[in-house]
């Protein structure tokens, strides 16, 4: 039990924090009355998430075909695919893209979370800058994240300023407003789009057909990061794969009006490295944008997990957190109450994609199994139904 | 239990299955000792149509002493992995939970499940008939179910379902939501041919609401905190609103947001008190301020483990001026006034 023990010294830890509390309660709040706004306005969202259901659910059967398809695509569009079985094989791919000494601006990607990859790449002598606020400000604290969207979730306004008065070498009083610390990332980050050797990125949703990676944001810092330096990676988990361009749009809206989003600032649209025919209608690589265009489709686990009746469904998950904001247990503990997903979705990643079934069993027991994360989400993803199947299968195993 | 599945669930959790595996309700509490509430209703023990008590409101007040043990244990420095694994808790604490724990076992509190005899009394005046099979009520095993002991739950299932069918009924009345539920829903899913029509309480007197006249004894601001099982389980939402609107002198005030399917979990869901004591303590609280904020003086609720943790979380926010009552209760004196 002695997993179980530090996980539950962990949660009650968090439990008796004030500033989880007060910060979640206060996402809590403007996230329902966002997301009540962003589908009153574009009420259509509620039809097509039921849509989004049966292709997320189709695709998940067909994950390793759609794989080989965009791979394809990627590579006639001049870029390069590769499929990865497991998470070491796509951390030794992107090694050997990325060698040594380099510096890397990355956008937030869940997938680089799972399997550990900013902490390897410095780990192999590169410096890595996190360009998402909330993953900026993890990195910077020595953190990890607390919620899928809003990694920074748990961190009020007054230690951001303290910890921005640490690294940037300029004083941040308490009190500084919002906008400042704000602004004093990007003048931070700003230059190092233009000095980094390799942006890196994950994705949100990926069309097999056209090979085109959807990358959904509001900062504006995942345009700088895959547009600016000359080399671009992808780091994809297979189950963001859908067969056709129409079926991304369907997805990539359900996503981000979920996350609470009417209309987000930016939607990028990649398919292949920059390019150009505007001498002579010769087709020349490297124009503006990166020259080199690597997408990297992970597997670890998730085919295995499609074969799960019940658990499968993990794999219809969105990561839009809008279950986060309606769980009872993650209102006081934030993302304690999970692995490297949190929650339901993240007990089921522990125990079929990690391997864990300490950590799982962990999670799976801190649920409340009070079903109110299905009533929010977009895929309706049984959470309920899920943990109980993964508390038998830990009963059962030997 | 194999000895690998006992170091993976939970002890509090374990030792609710045990119970249940060995003496047949959440408690271990013996044969003798069951179904005393009913002393003296005269119902008969048999019939098409059956009121299925469940272990929860028999064993209220002794689940809530085990209950207050456990959550001083859980702050304790050795708390963390003891709750509930009491025969082997060291007498170091300072306190003798075990002679603690047979006294609350031992102890015969007639005060003990108020809410059943009062939703006998109630259905008797709807003109229900029905019959109670007392010592012979077979346990519904949920919490085996969701502990993940589904061979278990099956087991136990199946055995319930043939002493049930034994008796010859058709019909059962619930009354704890999750014993509802299982009755309802999971033992279905072991049980070929299943045919037992289940529905519960607020089911059965919503149904028969306008045949009666419901007059509270006094006016009052009440709310409804709807239980995860009955909400989001079994889709009974609309029933109880309706009893209660249907009742003079209450006027039903709803939580911002959290009502109906959003009503937040009272942190008792599944086991989890018995594993996170001292969390669950935290979660009821939140919830009874939620329940607080609406400005009603009774929270009605329909569940033995949401009225011990919101009568916990009142008591957390010491407030003493706002009551926890069962929705039986409620009827029960709306219906003598």
């Amino acid at each position: 039990m002695s997993v179980f023990k530090d996980y539950k010294k962990e949660i009650m830890d968090a439990t008796h924090n004030d500033r989880i509390r007060v910060a979640l309660s206060r996402a809590i709040t403007s996230y329902r009355k966002n997301v009540d706004n962003a589908l009153k306005r574009f009420p259509h969202t509620i039809k097509m998430a039921e849509e989004v259901r049966e292709i997320k659910a189709k695709a998940a059967g067909d994950m390793e075909k759609l794989a080989q398809q965009a791979c394809e695509v990627i590579e006639e569009n001049n870029g390069k695919a590769y499929i990865a079985k497991t998470s070491q094989e796509a951390l030794d791919i992107i090694t050997g893209l990325v060698g040594k000494d380099k510096l890397i601006v990355k956008g937030k990607s869940m997938t680089g979370e799972e399997i550990g990859l900013r902490e390897h790449l410095e780990e192999h002598g590169n410096e890595v800058y996190e360009t998402d606020l909330g993953e900026f400000i993890i990195q910077k604290l020595g953190s990890r994240p607390m919620h899928i969207l809003s990694p920074a979730i748990h961190v009020p306004r007054e230690d951001v300023a303290r910890l921005f008065s640490q690294i940037m070498k300029k004083d941040f009083p308490p009190e500084s407003d919002i906008a400042t610390l704000v602004g004093a990332a990007r003048d931070f980050l700003r230059e190092k789009y233009f000095q980094a050797d390799i942006g890196m990125s994950g994705a949100n949703v990926v069309s097999a057909d056209t090979g085109t990676l959807f990358m959904i944001e509001n900062e504006g810092n995942i345009r700088l990061a895959t547009g600016a330096p000359p080399v671009h990676i992808a780091l994809i988990g297979m189950e963001k794969l859908v067969p056709t361009l129409g079926d991304a749009f369907k997805v990539a809206e359900v996503s981000w009006r979920y996350a609470n989003y009417t209309i987000p600032a930016y939607v990028s649209m990649v398919s292949g490295p920059s390019k150009t025919g505007d001498i002579e209608k010769v087709t020349t690589y490297g124009a503006h944008g990166p020259k080199e265009f690597h997408v990297i489709f992970m597997d670890d686990g998730r085919t295995e997990l499609a074969k799960h009746p019940v658990l499968r469904q993990a794999l219809y998950c969105l990561r839009c957190g809008g279950c986060l904001y309606e769980c009872p247990v993650f209102a006081v503990t934030a993302g304690h109450f999970g692995d490297r997903y949190f929650a339901g979705v993240g007990a089921v990643w522990a125990a079929m994609v990690s391997k864990d079934m300490e950590k799982a069993a962990s999670i799976a027991y801190t649920c409340l199994t009070c079903g109110r994360c299905k009533v929010r989400c977009p895929m309706k993803i049984d959470v309920p139904e899920m943990i109980t199947e993964l508390r038998k299968l830990i009963a059962e195993s030997k | 239990m194999s000895k690998k599945t006992k170091e993976l669930i939970p002890p509090g959790l374990a030792y609710l299955a045990d119970n249940i595996i060995s003496g047949h309700n959440i408690l271990g509490v013996p044969k003798e000792q069951q179904a005393k509430w009913s002393k003296g209703l005269d119902l008969p023990r048999k019939g098409e149509t059956i009121f299925f008590a469940g272990c929860g409101y028999q064993y209220s007040s002794e689940l809530e002493s085990l209950m207050s043990l456990i959550r001083k244990m859980d702050k304790s420095v050795i708390g963390s992995e003891t709750p509930m694994r009491l025969a082997a808790l060291p007498k170091k604490l300072g306190i003798d939970a075990a002679g603690i724990y047979r006294k609350i076992m031992a102890k015969s509190n007639d005060a003990d499940a108020q809410t059943l005899r009062d939703a006998v009394g109630v259905l008797k005046s709807f003109g229900i008939n029905f019959g109670y099979l007392a010592e012979e009520e077979p346990c519904c095993g949920a919490p085996l179910y969701f502990a993940g002991l589904q061979k278990e739950f099956a087991k136990n299932a199946r055995e319930a379902y043939e002493t049930l069918k034994s008796r010859g009924l058709k019909r059962i009345i619930g009354i704890v939501p999750s014993c509802t539920y299982a009755l309802r829903d999971l033992f279905p899913l072991f049980i070929d041919g299943y045919d037992i029509e289940v529905k519960h309480f607020s089911e059965v007197i919503a149904e028969n609401i306008s045949s009666k006249k419901l007059k509270f004894p006094e006016e009052v601001k009440v709310t409804y905190h709807d239980p995860c099982q009955l909400a989001r389980f079994l889709g009974l939402i609309e029933e109880p609103r309706q009893i209660l609107r249907a009742i003079e002198g209450i006027e039903l005030v709803e939580a911002e947001w959290t009502n109906g399917e959003w009503s937040t979990c009272c942190g008792g869901g599944g086991g989890f008190e018995a594993v996170f004591p001292e969390l669950s303590q935290v979660l009821a609280t939140n919830r009874a301020r939620e329940m607080t904020a609406t400005g009603a003086r009774i929270i009605v609720t329909q569940c033995p483990g949401c009225i011990m943790q919101l009568k916990e979380g009142l008591k957390e926010l010491k407030n003493g001026d706002v009551k926890v009552l069962d929705l039986a209760q409620v009827l029960a004196m709306a219906t003598e006034a």
